[in-house]
């Protein structure tokens, strides 16, 4: 049986700072565990900036404006203790990695360069061209290669394992042998990120965001804090639903309608474009129902101008955008409009973190941290640039938190737990794989995204959602009957979407449990039947907790600190 | 054209077979599409890995009718118009194969952490303060960064598909070169240590590497700007510069290559005694005077003017 003192499951950004962090203390063994090998994840396809007051592009922006910015961004949802730790932090952390060697673009001091980002008061966010996710992501490669952490490639997570005293590890499925394999570990970092592909074909996550990580410390009786708490990212490509980065609105690009309208106008008309993420999709998805975009049902969209920012301007800040408009939408934003409809991005919801300071949760040494954790600072909508300052800054903390809590547990484990659960674990996957007939895993994965969309999506309603509620059941019984379709020990990829599909239905029953239940709208959660902000009632965050197989739900207050819910206007 | 096949070499851990795969024709689709669609619909064991289906996680680089694509990106309408309604569809060359297109990183990520690829920062930075590097500095790194480790250059790489022990993947060269070309480093000669080490001067410039890069990155130049910077180092105690060097005098002094003083300045006495028995039948042959010691050519003064020129131009 393998065994560390810290084990990472993620490989992101979140999951290699962690390591990365634990690594260099010195005696201590370091695991990081990941499904494909690191540099596949998620934090790779962020491309617009990372967040933080280095007064470069402004030097009259503080600290002060991000804590308002971010809290005002979440809509008064985040916990304000936690926000004001990490505006705190953010400058250092990416001082810290540019001298890890994250290249960042650079102004005429030779300083970070800073932009303009959506729903922000000062130009903030650090950026290297737009790849910023990929280069910070490709760093921490670099510096987990030198620190010699122990990577575990080609494994996914199956479940925590856990006695009577505590954590005792993970079991995980070996993919390239096909057997499940025991991880002892003192301490556990889960950086598994997020859960967008409950929206399977609408969604601008890669693949493997099937919320592993978040399903695992559900059924270890973690709760999952603000599940419903789905951001909806304004410009996914029409056709895939495939980022088109925030940069490219900060950088200057005008949405239109059929009219040829800049309709923003009308929904925020001072900040316009860069008014925040779920203002910005909402009001593309109203111009739509409203029978004023292009083309119609799943195919409707509405046009992302950017040619007015000149070629110039858009191969030097843009080229990514303008490759990827070219390659999957066959436009060259040089020369046209690009088709955008939103596209879930980023699940603000996820494991709920009780320690802001070492990504601590209820169960004693387990850790949490970047879009699998729910801290909360994103609240009910995510800034743009605040996510990559998220898994920097937190990522470093539960790895901190995780090696201190490994170094002060004597304790060995016992490895009962860790036995019974592969056991079990291993008979589960061999009957799925040796079952025939059934549903196949893309048949229900595709219904799931179809009703999570259209029920459970920008816009919101109770009867729709009950409806997404019954779905979400007649699907997770019709999973335990599917069929795998392989029944190879080796590299066995059916078998992981299978797994996967299983955290998916978790995750998205706690969702609609969530989003049900919270009437009032409030950022991206947008109810159609309770339209308006209810501070009274709903200044809280959801938890939803497993006890037995009953979603049970309850309710925390949020911290408020300095900033009284105030009306939202960008 | 109805309907397109893939036809697949496939990989089960034990045995290798060819299986073919036909379904309905889209426009507009990927060769990542059609993938899916084969597992989803006809067969859940045919093994391939993808993310971010976005060309830049590097996950799904596969071979098409022998060449190295990102198969997220790539167009089935292009690729069905040049080669017609049959795909050949491989794992990447030069990598060992785990599973049908899967391939096996591991290996490959031991030999990149022999590069040392990671920042030496200079000792005027700090983790608290930070770098600095002005915009013209970070533009001489900006192109090495978009190497997303898909391993295309590896694949395609005919020197690696002679083996890999005295050669890396091109990827590797690209990494070490971008933390020698980066304003931030103050260690240079640790990135060119273990590439000088293994293979710096043995690419052979075929460019398949550049050319099958889907981020346009250019390890060959990076390879040759890497050689550059080695022989300004002072790092020509191997046999690559002392070729390069002996090349670049005979083209200054006479215009025209001394190929029986190269073959003593590149590998010196002893090592080109070695070679006596092919000087003797390239004597034979008439290809090989040892008594002849050129003359420079008509319009030399021309030659060292390109060759000025040129140094100019890189430094």
């Amino acid at each position: 049986m393998q065994i560390f003192d810290v084990l990472v499951i993620g490989s992101g950004g979140a999951g290699m700072r962690a390591a990365l962090e634990a690594g260099t203390r010195g005696g201590l063994s370091v695991g990081l565990m990941t499904k494909m090998f690191p540099t596949r994840s998620a934090t790779g396809m962020a491309q617009g900036g990372i967040n933080g007051v280095l007064g470069n592009a402004d030097p009259t922006d503080t600290v002060a404006k991000h804590i308002f910015d971010t809290v005002k961004g979440s809509d008064y949802l985040g916990d304000q203790d936690a926000i004001a730790f990490f505006c705190g932090q953010a400058a250092a952390a990416i001082r810290e990695i540019d001298y890890y060697g994250v290249p960042f673009s650079r102004d005429a001091k030779g300083q970070i360069a800073q932009r303009n980002f959506g729903g922000q008061s000062a130009p903030r966010t650090c950026f290297s061209a737009d790849k910023t996710g990929h280069v910070i992501l490709h760093t921490m490669y670099e510096q987990c290669l030198k620190h010699g952490v122990k990577m575990l490639t080609d494994r996914q997570l199956l479940d925590l394992a856990v006695d009577g005293d505590g954590l005792c590890g993970v079991v995980a499925l070996d993919i390239r042998t096909g057997r499940v394999v025991p991880v002892k570990a003192k301490a556990v970092v889960v950086a598994t990120g997020g859960a967008g592909r409950m929206y399977w074909s609408r969604t601008t996550n890669p693949f493997t965001s099937t919320a592993d990580g978040m399903a695992a410390c559900f059924r270890a009786g973690i709760p999952l804090k603000d599940p419903e708490m789905v951001q909806f990212h304004p410009t996914g490509l029409a056709g895939t639903g495939i980022l088109m980065s925030e940069a490219s609105r900060a950088e200057g690009g005008y949405l239109y309608n059929n009219a040829g309208e800049r309709f923003m106008v009308r929904y925020a008309p001072e900040k316009m474009e860069l008014a925040t993420r779920d203002l910005v999709s909402q009001a593309i998805e109203t111009e739509i129902r409203e029978g004023r975009g292009f083309g119609e049902g799943m195919n409707a969209y509405v046009l992302l101008d950017l040619r007015h920012l000149g070629r110039e301007k858009i191969l030097e800040r843009l080229p990514g955008i303008r490759d990827l408009a070219i390659t999957f939408e066959q436009v060259d934003p040089i020369e046209a409009p690009i088709p955008i409809r939103p596209s879930c991005h980023y699940t603000m919801g996820g494991v709920d973190v009780t320690d802001f300071r070492t990504g601590g949760t209820a169960l004693a040494g387990l850790f949490a941290a970047g879009e699998a954790a729910c801290v909360s600072i994103h609240g009910a909508n995510r800034l743009g640039g605040n996510s990559l300052a998220d898994i920097m800054v937190f990522g470093k903390c539960a790895g901190v938190g995780a090696a201190d809590y490994a170094e002060a547990q004597g304790r060995e484990a016992g490895g009962g737990a860790l036995e019974t659960k592969a056991a079990e674990w291993e008979a589960r996957l061999a009957a799925a794989m040796a079952r025939g007939g059934g549903s196949s895993v893309a048949s229900i994965r595709d219904r799931l995204a179809e009703a999570m969309w259209n029920k459970v999506g920008i816009f919101r309603r109770g009867a729709e959602m009950a409806e997404a509620a019954a779905i979400v059941d007649g699907l997770t019984a019709e999973y335990e009957r599917c069929a795998v379709g392989d029944d190879s020990r080796v590299f066995n990829t059916a078998l992981v979407n299978y797994v996967e599909l299983g955290n998916l239905l978790t995750m998205a029953k706690a969702v609609v449990l969530g989003a049900v239940n919270r009437t009032e709208s409030r950022g991206c959660h947008l109810r159609e039947d309770y339209p308006a902000r209810d501070d009274v009632n709903f200044l809280k965050h959801t938890l939803v907790t497993l006890t037995g197989s009953q979603y049970e739900l309850s309710y925390r207050p949020v911290v408020v600190t300095e900033h009284q819910p105030a009306e939202r206007r960008y | 054209m109805e309907q397109v096949v893939y036809r697949i070499r496939r990989f089960d851990g034990e045995k290798e077979f060819w299986q073919e795969y036909s379904f309905a024709h889209e426009p507009n689709k990927t060769v990542l599409w059609g993938l899916l669609k084969i597992k989803e619909t006809a067969d859940p064991s045919l093994s391939f890995v993808a993310a971010c289906r976005s060309a830049v996680c590097g996950a799904c680089a596969v071979r098409v009718n022998g060449e190295a694509v990102l198969a997220c990106e790539t167009p089935l309408d292009a690729l069905l118009g040049r080669f017609g309604a049959t795909l050949v569809l491989e794992p990447l060359g030069n990598f060992p194969v785990i599973r049908d297109l899967v391939v096996d990183w591991e290996p490959k990520a031991v030999r990149l952490a022999e590069a040392k690829p990671w920042l030496m920062p200079r000792e005027e930075f700090s983790a608290e303060a930070g770098c600095r590097q002005t915009q013209a500095e970070f533009k001489m790194i900006n192109a090495q960064t978009n190497c997303i480790l898909c391993g295309s250059c590896a694949s395609e790489c005919n020197k690696l598909s002679m083996g890999d022990d005295d050669f890396y993947e091109p990827f590797v060269y690209t990494k070490a070169g971008k933390f020698v070309a980066d304003s931030r480093d103050g260690l240079a000669a640790e990135h060119l240590r273990p590439v000088l080490e293994r293979g710096l001067w043995k690419c052979v410039h075929c460019q398949e590497c550049v050319a099958k890069c889907p981020k346009r990155v250019a390890p060959a130049e990076d390879i040759a700007a890497l050689r550059r910077e080695s022989i300004r180092q002072g790092l020509t105690d191997n046999q690559g510069a002392r070729h390069a060097l002996a090349f670049a005098g005979d083209i200054t002094n006479t215009g025209r290559l001394n190929e029986t003083t190269m073959a003593v300045k590149t590998d010196g006495l002893l090592k080109s005694a070695t070679r006596l028995p092919f000087a003797l039948r390239l004597l034979r042959r008439g290809k090989l005077n040892p008594f002849h010691f050129p003359a420079p050519v008509e319009g030399i003064d021309g030659v060292r003017a390109i060759v000025k020129a040129a140094k100019e131009a890189k430094e």
